[in-house]
């Protein structure tokens, strides 16, 4: 008895001591980069069971014209279809349109627009616009900073362009894709900070769910991700997608681990 | 000759003194901020303000103080933007202002060296000194905060932060005396 309650005011404090965090691994926050600054990622995306191993590079830069508008440009490579290969890429702009920032919470929201290019075959009616499929997609998202928790949500529609030449023979063809993501994120360490150079350790719970409207096909992963950030100015995310729940056929992204480092250049454009 | 160089350095002295700065230091509460690299991208986007001498942040509490150079023009708007450039908001400035002689009429203004002041609590009065007061316009204060204040405040400029002073449209903050 005497050890559950030990353990229980352990809990209490611990989470007494969690932030929020808002830098999500899988999905992207309504807020912004900072205005003329420069970020570059390099991701690595990994399924075991392709049937055998397969994995997607995607170098990554980011720019962030004013508070408001912010652009990625990506590239996408990999070995998914035979030899490792440049499979396409992908332009990607978010503009957040509200802010209503309090003291010790806030609240943004921000419209974002995709447009992808992919040379991959198309064999399932999943749409992945990071690399698989050529294709749109719009979309909102909402974050929710509220004293120890920043919820996320992201709303996107996806419509995928018409494939004939790489469509497979007897496979389904991919048309629109609905979106969605819940996000949550803490700051575990620092407990105190002491400077810039200090390391930041962070925790993402996500849960990433697609639709296709035309079939009813579905289905929702849940994403853990841990987060370091040194120096203040880079970043690495490890996370893995794990399927909790879903009925579509041959789906992109099925049970992917993810590594990516991020670094960042603040105040590089004039 | 001698008398020459003592004059002149007294006038230098005096001559120093009237250009003085206006303000010297500001504690700036920024809201919003997550983590160290948002602090960082705040620091190095308002250390690109050139009357800005040093940023000295305080990571727990999300302060930044800021010490301006000597002699320079501060420009609390900028100070606001780059703030909001770097994605984040202004949650309250108080800044040392270092008036000498200044006298604030009865609506509660004064103008100092063009730059046009309004306090909220000060009326009638002359002051001397460091006054420390906190800038209370749009944008420097939480949006709550804002209504509430612009609810009771009895300034025609304090909504758009603006006014027409020997007119001429001029920017006019409003502070509130600490």
């Amino acid at each position: 008895m005497r050890r559950i309650s030990v353990l229980v005011l352990m809990m209490i404090s611990a989470y007494a001591s969690v932030s929020a965090q808002e830098l999500y691994v899988f999905t992207e926050p309504a807020s912004n980069m900072p205005t003329k600054s420069i970020g570059v990622r390099i991701t690595n995306e990994g399924m075991f069971n392709y049937p055998g191993y397969v994995s997607r590079t995607i170098p990554e830069v980011m720019i962030g014209f004013n508070k408001n508008l912010m652009m990625h440009a990506q590239a996408f490579l990999s070995d998914m279809d035979g030899k490792y290969r440049l499979e396409g890429g992908s332009l990607y702009a978010k503009y957040r349109f509200l802010s209503l920032d309090e003291a010790h919470s806030h609240f943004r929201a921000s419209a974002f627009g995709r447009v992808s290019a992919s040379r991959r075959p198309t064999y399932t009616r999943d749409i992945n616009l990071e690399g698989d499929n050529s294709g749109v997609q719009g979309g909102l998202i909402f974050t929710q900073l509220l004293h120890k928790l920043a919820l996320s949500s992201t709303l996107g529609y996806a419509h995928a362009f018409e494939n004939s030449n790489r469509q497979i023979a007897g496979m389904p063809q991919p048309k629109n894709m609905l979106s969605y993501s819940l996000s949550s994120g803490y700051l575990v360490l620092p407990i105190v900070y002491k400077d810039y150079k200090q390391p930041n350790f962070n925790m993402y719970l996500e849960l990433l769910g697609k639709t296709d409207p035309s079939s009813g096909h579905s289905y929702l992963d849940i994403a853990p991700a841990v987060q370091v950030i040194l120096n203040s100015t880079t970043r690495i995310d490890f996370g893995y997608r794990f399927q909790a729940a879903g009925n579509m056929d041959n789906r992109y992204t099925k049970n992917m681990y993810l590594l990516r480092a991020e670094f960042n250049f603040f105040n590089v454009l004039k | 000759m001698k008398a020459i160089k003592i004059f002149s350095i007294i006038i230098l002295f005096f001559a120093v003194n009237v250009s003085a700065q206006q303000i010297s230091t500001a504690d700036l509460q920024v809201t919003g901020l997550t983590c160290s690299m948002c602090s960082n991208a705040t620091q190095k986007s308002l250390e690109t303000l050139g009357f800005i001498s040093s940023v000295k942040p305080d990571l727990n509490k999300n302060i930044f103080v800021l010490t301006f150079k000597k002699d320079a023009n501060v420009n609390l708007d900028l100070v606001r933007k780059k703030v909001q450039d770097a994605g984040f908001s202004v949650g309250g400035l108080t800044a040392n202002f270092n008036f000498n002689d200044v006298k604030v009429d009865d609506k509660g203004q004064a103008v100092v060296n063009g730059n046009v002041y309004r306090f909220v609590n000060v009326k009638g009065k002359t002051l001397s000194g460091t006054i420390k007061a906190s800038v209370v316009d749009k944008d420097f204060i939480s949006g709550s905060a804002f209504r509430k204040q612009a609810a009771t405040a009895n300034s025609d400029a304090y909504v758009s932060g603006t006014g027409v002073v020997n007119g001429k449209k001029t920017r006019i903050y409003h502070l509130v005396l600490s």
